[in-house]
């Protein structure tokens, strides 16, 4: 209808959309998964979810999406239609999830800016077989079969006037003086005024612009038009009367059905301007059935009921309350603020305020505000940056359901705690990980149904992903109740494939032997399958976690399962620290692995004869290290009794570290030390003080390391 | 003055070709092309990393970025010299690694035919270690300007895994 539409802006809408319906469409799939059916909410929700993909992909093109979704709108439509028993649920669900996969893919594709190709007449022809074979359960019961969905005819989509049910509908003919001019461009004024006020129209000949001969056509047998609109006929003759040349014009009301068998039964082309799609689909159903000798009420009334839901739809979208924001303008946005911060204390701490005799009553109120509103600023950008766990663990599930399925495991994923907030760049480095545990414990975690009956346990197993907040670290804990891990096992393929020389078992403790398996080129599943067991996986999760400051802690139980514990900081970029001074140099320790500060007596201290040195602490001995001997820093303390020595924690193993004095707790933003400086043991990342100044954060672990190599 | 010089570069992007920073170092006059240079700032606190190579003296702080600086004389393996007033840091930016050079003062901006620009003497290899991060010479009122190649300049060459694969000129050039 030669309306321009701005693609790009209707090409994310739709990809936005899309992807919104097929995530809750997946949900709520995942959520009833282990019913028997779908309860009819969610055979609404579906149906709908694949009605708008059906529909916006049509208006974009997609043919393929469009036959994929009308195809599985089908299934659904009867399901709702016909409430028929006996539907295997599983294969349904199979169904859907792979329509949504299908287009997922497709998606993709045209985010990427290629053709979406993909293939569709393979699930096509897989759905249709189970539509029929469902319908065939049912078909003995007489001819209750709901009329098919079947209009599949490339549809076209138009901004059409809103309908309604008290639209009326006319015949109009209008013939022209024989002498007229150009009777098509004439005809098509009338069309075009007449557009205004009809809600729907159809007229012949229709092709009177392009085809000039039909001016001859009109002069012989005249103009007809068949419209719907709310308008009296006084109206349409004033709106059409307009024309010059006419001889005159006849109106006629019609019925409805004349209005929508249209020309056909005069011509075999007609065409439609202006036709709600819906409107028009839900009325051919409708026509359909109403000849249909036999049928039963309740048909009526269900097709009463779709147009109800056609109405309905628009309210029931959820509201787009979120935009997706690019991750890096977050970042210059918290860069920003820091700076802002930075300046802020530059003015008001600015020496030229300090000149004696000022009266800064003023200015200090000013400066009380600004400094609130830029705490509040920094409060804002690090919630924008946090993000639940909700959606990653939902990705989980799907990953159990594949994975489960196609190994013939039975397994229930339990969620616990999905609410749980963790920093943006986080939820990116442990999705993957997580994704690939998740995988292990469903492919070598649970035992076979029969291996888990034999053992005397439920033959359903159970993979439990919990995340919880603790002490400033989230932690994710992939549990599972299956086979647990064997040490022996584990020693021995870590010794055959030479990853630990030839130590004894006995000199490693449980937990280091169950580290074993995050080694690189470490798989003791002897049989590689599809879903893990390459050796690739674990050292890359633990990689994976060490990035974004995390570890990975594994404990396990054999026979009763494993537990896989993810420990993760919660944000990368704020830290609450402890700023401390050595010599010329500041450095800041994160204030969670703080233990105690304590004064040291010369006589704690204990020295062995090679230089290494203790503390003696409440009878328990400490290693320790000293900051300004270890990065070789000048005119710093020495003497042990000037100083303080921090004591710090990191996984339940301790370090002293002894530093000049404590300058002050606050909340640092943690910066990366450039890459061109190579990675220092110890130091894990630098900030900018109050000041200005630049301040080196103490890795502890690095430190602890550092120490025990010695 | 060296936020004059700043202003004047930005306003003229599209004719830096063949221009070149030039500042003293003791007592030769280095040159750097201007399309590498994103500012440059005074002398300010150097923040020390511990257990790093000599010539990197730390870490600075401009407006939020933290950026590595530089030593260019300890770099060319000459004697350190104190900072003063006068002292300051160029900012390079070579295929996004920001770093800063510490040189004892700015001298000017010349502006250099590529066709005037002379091959260091095959002989200088051998010779002093500033001449390995020297692409070419050019001469400019009677005065010779070393003009350095900022990529050779922060790489480290001692350091085989540093970055991706040695080009091969240089290469050549140092073999």
């Amino acid at each position: 209808m030669g309306e321009d539409f701005n693609t790009d802006s209707m090409l994310d809408m739709f990809l936005y959309e899309s992807e919104q319906l097929l995530e809750t469409l997946e949900n709520v799939v995942l959520e009833k998964k282990d019913e028997d059916c779908f309860d009819e909410a969610s055979i609404n929700e579906i149906f709908r979810a694949m009605h708008t993909i059906k529909g916006s992909s049509g208006i974009m093109m997609y043919e393929n999406i469009t036959k994929v979704s009308h195809k599985l709108e089908d299934v659904f439509y009867y399901l709702r239609e016909s409430h028929p028993e006996n539907v295997p649920h599983l294969e349904l669900v199979d169904h859907v999830l792979e329509v949504s996969d299908f287009i997922n893919g497709e998606l993709d594709k045209i985010r990427e800016g290629e053709t979406p190709d993909g293939d569709e007449s393979k699930i096509v022809d897989e759905i249709d077989k189970f539509l029929t074979r469902i319908k065939t359960g049912i078909e003995k019961k007489g001819d209750e079969l709901p009329p098919e969905n079947t209009y599949v005819e490339p549809e076209q989509f138009y901004i059409a006037p809103t309908g309604s049910e008290s639209s009326k509908y006319y015949k109009i003919s209008i013939y022209w003086r024989s002498d007229t001019q150009m009777c098509n461009i004439r005809a098509y004024t009338a069309v075009y005024s007449i557009k205004e006020i009809v809600e729907d129209m159809q007229y012949i000949p229709e092709d009177i612009i392009t085809n000039e001969a039909s001016s001859e056509v009109i002069l012989a047998e005249g103009f007809h038009m068949l419209v719907k609109c709310q308008a009296t006929e006084e109206e349409l003759i004033s709106t059409i009367g307009e024309t010059s040349g006419m001889d005159h014009v006849e109106i006629n009301d019609c019925t409805k059905q004349e209005f929508e068998m249209g020309f056909h039964h005069q011509e075999d082309a007609h065409i439609v301007i202006d036709l709600d799609e819906k409107e028009k689909a839900s009325e051919e159903k409708k026509e359909k059935k109403e000849p249909t000798p036999g049928d039963y009420v309740i048909k009526n009334k269900e097709s009463g009921k779709s147009k109800k839901l056609a109405k309905n739809q628009p309210k029931q979208q959820p509201k787009q309350t979120y935009i997706s924001v690019n991750v890096e303008k977050l970042d210059s946005l918290m860069d920003m603020i820091g700076e802002l911060v930075i300046s802020e204390a530059v003015v008001l701490q600015n020496p030229d305020l300090k000149v004696p005799g000022l009266d800064l009553t003023n200015f200090q109120k000013a400066a009380g505000q600004l400094s609130k509103i830029t705490t509040e600023l920094q409060d804002v950008i690090m919630s924008m940056r946090m993000m639940s766990l909700t959606n990653t663990f939902q990705k989980m599930n799907r990953i159990v359901f594949d994975v489960s399925r196609k190994l013939g495991k039975d397994i229930e994923l339990e969620v616990i705690g999905e609410n749980t907030e963790v920093d943006k760049n986080i939820i990116e480095h442990i999705s993957d990980p997580l994704m690939h545990l998740i995988r292990n414990s469903v492919d070598h975690g649970i035992e076979s149904k029969e291996d888990r009956i034999a053992a005397g346990k439920d033959p359903k197993g159970k993979i439990t992903l919990e995340a919880k907040n603790e002490g400033g670290k989230v932690y994710i804990i992939v549990r599972d109740d299956g086979k647990g891990l064997n040490k022996q096992a584990l020693y021995e393929k870590a010794k055959n494939n030479g990853l630990i020389g030839n130590r004894a078992m006995s000199e490693f403790t449980e937990k280091e032997i169950y580290q074993f398996i995050t080694y690189a080129g470490f798989s003791t599943k002897e049989q590689v399958t599809e879903y893990s067991g390459r050796g690739v996986g674990m050292d890359v999760v633990v990689k994976n976690i060490q990035s974004v400051g995390g570890n990975l802690e594994i404990d396990s139980m054999e026979g009763a399962g494993s537990e896989m514990t993810l420990k993760i900081p919660l944000t990368l970029a704020i830290i609450n620290g402890i700023v401390m001074q050595v010599g010329n140099s500041t450095f800041v320790i994160e204030t969670n692995a703080v233990k105690e500060f304590v004064r040291i007596r010369r006589d704690m201290l204990v020295k062995e004869p090679d230089g290494e040195e203790y503390i003696m602490l409440r009878n328990e001995c400490y290693p320790f290290i000293r900051l300004n001997q270890r990065y070789h820093l000048e005119e710093s303390k020495t003497d042990i009794e000037d100083g303080i020595v921090v004591v710090l924690e990191h996984e339940s193993k301790f370090i002293c570290v002894f530093i000049d004095e404590l300058i002050a707790e606050q909340e640092i933003v943690v910066k990366p030390i450039p890459s061109y400086i190579r990675k220092v043991q110890g130091l894990s990342g630098c900030t900018q003080l109050g000041d200005g100044s630049i301040a080196l954060i103490l890795d502890i672990a690095g430190l602890i390391a550092g120490e025990e190599r010695k | 003055m060296s936020e004059e010089l700043l202003e004047e570069f930005e306003d003229e992007q599209d004719t830096q070709k063949g221009m070149f920073m030039t500042f003293q170092m003791g007592e030769e006059c280095y040159g750097i092309a201007v399309t590498f240079v994103q500012e440059i700032v005074g002398i300010q606190p150097i923040t020390a990393v511990p257990e790093i190579e000599d010539y990197i003296k730390g870490l600075i702080n401009i407006r939020g970025k933290i950026i590595p600086v530089i030593d260019v004389r300890v770099r060319f393996k000459q004697e350190p010299f104190e900072y003063t007033d006068r002292t300051c840091i160029i900012v390079i930016n070579v295929k996004s690694t920001i770093i800063g050079l510490i040189v004892d003062k700015i001298a000017g901006v010349i502006t250099v035919d590529e066709r005037e620009i002379i091959l260091p003497p095959s002989l200088s290899q051998s010779g002093s270690v500033s001449s390995k991060y020297v692409f070419g010479l050019a001469k400019v009122d009677d005065e010779v300007k070393l003009l350095l190649d900022p990529e050779r300049l922060i790489r480290d060459e001692d350091i085989a895994a540093f970055g991706e694969a040695v080009p091969s000129t240089e290469v050549s050039a140092e073999a």
